[in-house]
């Protein structure tokens, strides 16, 4: 019941106190999922580790190879950021719908891929990055691919006594990248479904590479790459999106069984990927 | 109208809202009291239960509980209800719902209240519960109340609906339904209070109905008149819910017995669960037109679940009965509206008391037989519009103020146009568009039976203008629109009018916020004190100016005379002289509105004075791929009578289809799994469509200034809009509301639309 408000000046004293009290522990960045659990008694903790302010978290920038976004990034900054234009389009374009104005000035790339949600919308980009996660404790650091972070709806790999610092992504300059969702309205709608897809072609308008994730429909994130083998070495054409459609739902179905949402799920994960896609053809 | 008004039509700044904008005015949950303990009620554990024991010991031990209080704590009629009795403030013996409130707690803080509600123990015999409407009507169903399980059934009956049949070229069959919805104002119900030196319970509300609480409160707690005072407290909407007494009956409790200010705020959640819902329907209706597309015959057989309590329940199986035809002219009428008692959270009034529910029935209807005739949608409701001369399906001769085909005629260019190059011109493959139109009437005030309102109008001998009305201004602009009326009676500024609204202690009944009625009736009462008034003053103008008084006006704040400006005398000079003299300055006004009770067989007679008229053309792309819909634009043909304040007209139209495309598309409220807004969607801004609003004057001779309502009708028309739009795009209907992701997506596969598209 009683809960204290911790905020560490940087990096290392976090470190130092999840070190000894991580147990009784909660990270809090944005705040915009804890302050949600905690109202609801979801959540009950003795500390909440405010990691917000920690410049060492901060930022997107390229370094060498990758593609550097911090845990604490805000979802406004990713809607913002030109590197993400030109490097990662798809996991810009997730922040254009995600939430609302006010939540995306607070809500963290970190805090969403922590909370591990089934339905978190920056997640299928960055799995088609090919995103390592950087989770990091007085002990050292470790860096978990992100298909890997959610052992579960909600339940995250994440030790005690770590946080998340940052994602490590592909930079990619792709023909073509998109990240679509559906809600059950046009703002401020959690997904019922969403995917993101790269794709390039080469100059006979074959698809020479594609990496597709779903997101929202299966409990933990999947890459579908049995959809990005069929795709691939062929000319997109309206006919090919409904059978690669078709294909992910099958996809889907081997994963989440054939619960009562699947009624409406199945024809629209094919639906929505043909949408995202036709602009391909 | 050729007289030129100088208040009445005029788009004034809007009472208050300067201060509104500011932030001054004092919601219930901010009112400053002196160490305010706080309330908080614990809820049934079952739908349906009867209580075998309730324990209040162990949270009377907890530290901060200041006390507990069961319905054996009070001392008047234990129930509740302005139309019906029925429900209890506190569970005496059972329970019947979820909502239903068993032991009140009030305490030093809110974490002390729920432990108190954590530690009463209360031992239930778990019934069994039934919470749909047509289980409930069966043999061997749970009874509910001691009376059964029908609260009310409303006939209306004209002519003979099978010869109707036996002769029609078309007749359509079909069954709609519709959710249960929260209101969803914006604030939550809130309340606070405390005893006065004189030891009158003085409660600050949150709601749409202080003299109707007053009363209920004096009944409650077997107090006089003068020992309870409603104060109206600037109220976040209401929407029909606010009627009910949400937390005034809690703090009443408490002040009596504790005789300390409490206070009483809703989280969201608690608004959730223990106030009213939108009744969901279920109706039948088969309908019957001749070769030209004439309706000939209409039977309604509709259910609508009312859950634990009557709340309006009646007025909405009345209502929706009488408005069961549609906006049409219909030779032979057979509805039947049954109110049904389940173990729901119980439904109560939301704008528009059943009305909304039934249009999506008449309007799909009107679609379908448009659709089997080859006639176009616009056409055949012309075809069958109301007019004057016409005869509704309670035989009342409507004789004036029917501007339904102005509506319809004020809707045709836009619709046509969109038609014609809106339709066609879709952007991207794999959407549809189609155009939809919505109509409806509305009867204005309460179903059949008296509704008056009364007011107050007082001159000081300075000259100075109060009104006191009991009208509760919920934000959508009664107290501006009545202030506008009584300054241009007495031929002032309506910033020279001071308003008191809402408090018990110093005004009369208006009766309810509800019904779109108070421009319509409060309107009429201002008016009628105002003009009484101002006789006063032209009288004894015509003894100053020695002129004959059917010559005399008033104007800019003096009475003067026709055709000569410069002789004229200051009513500031009247009213002192009036007053030396020993006259009257302070007017009391009345109106209720002329009706004829409604037969309980056949539903005969006059139930409203006046009725409104809408028709609605909603613009709608359907994206056949996922079942999203996106309302683009709607255009808003409304027959108010008179628009006293446009700009007010105009907001409550776009505020309706706003709230018609959330019933239209996504609300749905299940009880035990919709908690709060986290799994309740209401529209968006990016939702909510372009509105073009059409204001339509089909002047209503009783009217103030003509004037009728709109609060109301600006919803109804809206669903069976965008359904209509939906069934035009996809040429597959849909028959229950909301029309989902789940249930767009099953419409365009079934039509044919999900696949690859022929170019
Ligand atoms: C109104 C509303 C709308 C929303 N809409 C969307 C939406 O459209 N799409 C969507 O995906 N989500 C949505 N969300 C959910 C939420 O906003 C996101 O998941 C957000 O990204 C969470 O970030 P945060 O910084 O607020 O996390 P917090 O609430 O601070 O934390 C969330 C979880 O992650 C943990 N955590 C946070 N940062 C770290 C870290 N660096 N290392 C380890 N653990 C950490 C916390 O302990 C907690 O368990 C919405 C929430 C609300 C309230």
């Amino acid at each position: 019941m009683n809960m204290n408000y911790v905020r560490p000046r940087d990096l290392a004293e976090a470190f130092a106190f999840l070190a000894e009290n991580g147990r009784d522990t909660t990270i809090i960045a944005g705040g915009t999922d804890v302050m949600v659990d905690l109202r609801s008694g979801e959540l009950d903790t003795r500390f909440l580790l405010d990691i917000s302010r920690l410049d060492e978290l901060k930022g997107i920038r390229l370094e060498g190879e990758n593609l550097v976004v911090g845990a604490t990034t805000t979802l406004s900054d990713i809607y913002h950021s030109e590197l993400l234009t030109q490097y990662a389009p798809a996991l810009q374009k997730s922040a254009y719908n995600f939430a609302s104005t006010q939540i995306r000035n607070v809500a963290t790339i970190g805090g969403n891929v922590a909370h591990c949600s089934p339905c978190g919308d920056t997640v299928p980009p960055l799995v088609i990055h090919e995103t390592k996660v950087v989770f990091s404790g007085k002990k050292g650091e470790r860096r978990i691919p992100i298909e890997e972070v959610a052992t579960g709806p909600y339940r995250c790999f994440l030790e005690k006594d770590e946080i998340i610092t940052a994602f490590i992504l592909k930079p990619v300059e792709a023909d073509f990248a998109d990240f679509q969702k559906i809600g059950r309205r046009k703002d401020l709608a959690i997904s019922r479904l969403s995917m993101a897809v790269m794709v390039d072609r080469d100059s006979d308008g074959i698809i020479s590479s594609m990496k597709f994730s779903l997101g929202a429909c299966t409990p933990t994130p999947h890459r579908m790459t049995a959809v990005e083998e069929f795709m691939t070495g062929k000319k997109v054409t309206c006919e090919l999106l409904f059978e690669g459609g078709k294909l992910l739902a099958e996809k889907m179905i081997e994963i989440t069984g054939r619960r009562p949402s699947i009624i409406y799920k199945e024809p629209a994960v094919q639906g929505l990927f043909v949408r995202m896609l036709y602009p391909v053809v | 109208m050729n007289k030129k008004y100088r208040s009445v039509g005029r788009s004034i700044r809007k009472k208050g809202g300067v201060e509104k904008v500011k932030g001054d005015p004092v919601f219930a949950g901010d009112i400053e009291l002196d160490n305010p303990l706080v309330l908080k009620v614990k809820r049934s554990a079952y739908a349906h239960a009867l209580i075998r024991n309730i324990n209040t010991e162990e949270a009377l031990k907890i530290d901060g509980v200041k006390g507990v209080f069961t319905s054996k704590d009070i001392p008047g009629v234990n129930l509740l209800g302005i139309i019906n009795r029925d429900q209890p403030l506190l569970a005496e013996e059972r329970v019947r719902s979820l909502a239903d409130g068993i032991a009140l707690v009030a305490a030093e803080t809110e974490e002390a209240a729920q432990l108190g509600i954590d530690a009463i123990h209360v031992e239930y015999e778990k019934l069994p519960a039934v919470f749909n409407p047509v289980e409930a009507l069966k043999d061997g169903a749970p009874k509910i109340h001691a009376k059964g399980n029908v609260l009310f059934t409303r006939a209306v009956l004209k002519g003979n609906a099978d010869d109707g049949f036996e002769k029609a070229y078309s007749i359509i069959e079909k069954e709609y339904t519709t959710s249960a919805i929260e209101h969803n104002y914006m604030e939550p119900d809130a309340g606070a209070g405390f005893v006065d030196e004189d030891g009158c319970l003085v409660i600050y509300a949150s709601t749409q109905n202080p003299h109707y609480d007053h009363k209920e409160l004096v009944s409650l707690f077997a107090l006089e008149d003068e020992n309870v005072r409603i104060i109206q407290a600037a109220t976040g909407g209401g929407f029909g819910s606010k009627l009910d007494l949400n937390v005034q009956g809690f703090i009443g409790l408490a002040l009596l017995h504790l005789k300390v200010p409490v206070r009483y705020v809703y989280s969201r959640e608690e608004a959730y669960l223990a106030t009213a819902k939108r009744h969901p329907f279920t109706i039948k209706i088969k309908t019957a037109t001749d070769r030209d597309g004439r309706l000939i015959a209409t039977r309604v057989r509709a259910v609508c679940n009312t859950g634990a309590y009557g709340s309006y329940g009646i007025a909405v199986a009345s209502r929706s009965a009488v408005h069961g035809t549609g906006p049409y002219s219909v030779e032979n009428v057979d509805i039947e509206v049954k109110c049904v008692y389940t173990n729901q959270t119980y439904c109560g009034a939301m704008r528009g008391f059943g009305a909304p529910q039934m249009a999506l029935a008449h309007e799909s209807q009107m679609d379908l037989h448009a659709e089997v005739l080859g006639i176009d949608p616009l056409a055949i409701r012309l075809l069958n519009g109301l007019e004057v001369g016409s005869l509704s399906g309670t035989g009342q001769l409507l004789t004036s103020s029917v501007g339904f085909k102005d509506c319809l005629h004020a809707i045709a260019p836009y619709y046509e146009e969109a038609k014609k190059s809106w339709v066609s011109t879709c952007s991207t493959p794999f959407k549809r568009r189609g155009v939809g139109l919505g109509a409806m009437w509305y009867g204005i005030g309460n179903t059949g039976v008296q509704n008056p309102s009364t007011a107050r109008v007082t001159m000081e001998p300075d000259g100075t203008v109060t009104v006191f009305t009991g009208c509760a201004e919920l934000g959508q602009g009664s107290t501006t629109v009545l202030c506008q009326i009584v300054a241009e009676i007495l031929g002032i500024s309506p910033d020279e009018i001071s308003m008191v609204v809402g408090d018990t202690r110093y005004t009369t009944n208006a009766g309810a916020t509800s019904a779109s009625r108070q421009t319509y009736i409060s309107g009429n009462a201002v008016k009628d004190a105002a003009e009484s008034l101002a006789n006063v003053l032209l009288t004894e103008a015509v003894n100053r100016l020695q002129v004959p008084k059917n010559t005399l006006v008033l104007e800019n704040g003096e009475v003067t005379t026709t055709g000569n400006p410069d002789c004229g005398i200051g009513i500031a000079v009247l009213a002192g002289r009036i007053h030396d003299k020993g006259g009257v300055l302070s007017w009391q006004g009345y109106f209720d509105p002329e009706t004829v009770p409604l037969d309980p067989k056949t539903g005969a007679g006059v139930p409203y004075a006046t009725y409104a008229f809408a028709c609605q053309m909603a613009m709608v792309e359907v994206d056949t791929l996922t079942g999203e819909v996106t309302v683009e634009k709607v255009v808003a043909a409304h027959d108010v009578g008179r628009a006293i304040h446009p700009e007010n007209v105009v907001g409550q139209i776009c505020g309706g289809v706003a709230m018609g495309v959330g019933f239209a598309l996504m609300e749905k409220f299940e009880q035990g799994k919709t908690e709060s807004m986290k799994d309740y969607h209401i529209p968006t801004a990016s939702d909510v469509p372009e509105v073009v609003a059409i204001i339509v004057e089909s002047e209503e001779p009783t009217g103030p200034f003509g004037a009728k309502g709109v609060g109301e009708p600006a919803l109804i028309p809206t669903a069976p809009a965008v359904i209509n739009g939906i069934s035009s795009a996809l040429n597959y209907r849909i028959y229950d509301l909301p029309a989902s992701l789940e249930r767009v997506l099953e419409a365009s596969i079934q039509a044919g639309h999900f696949g690859v598209q022929e170019e």
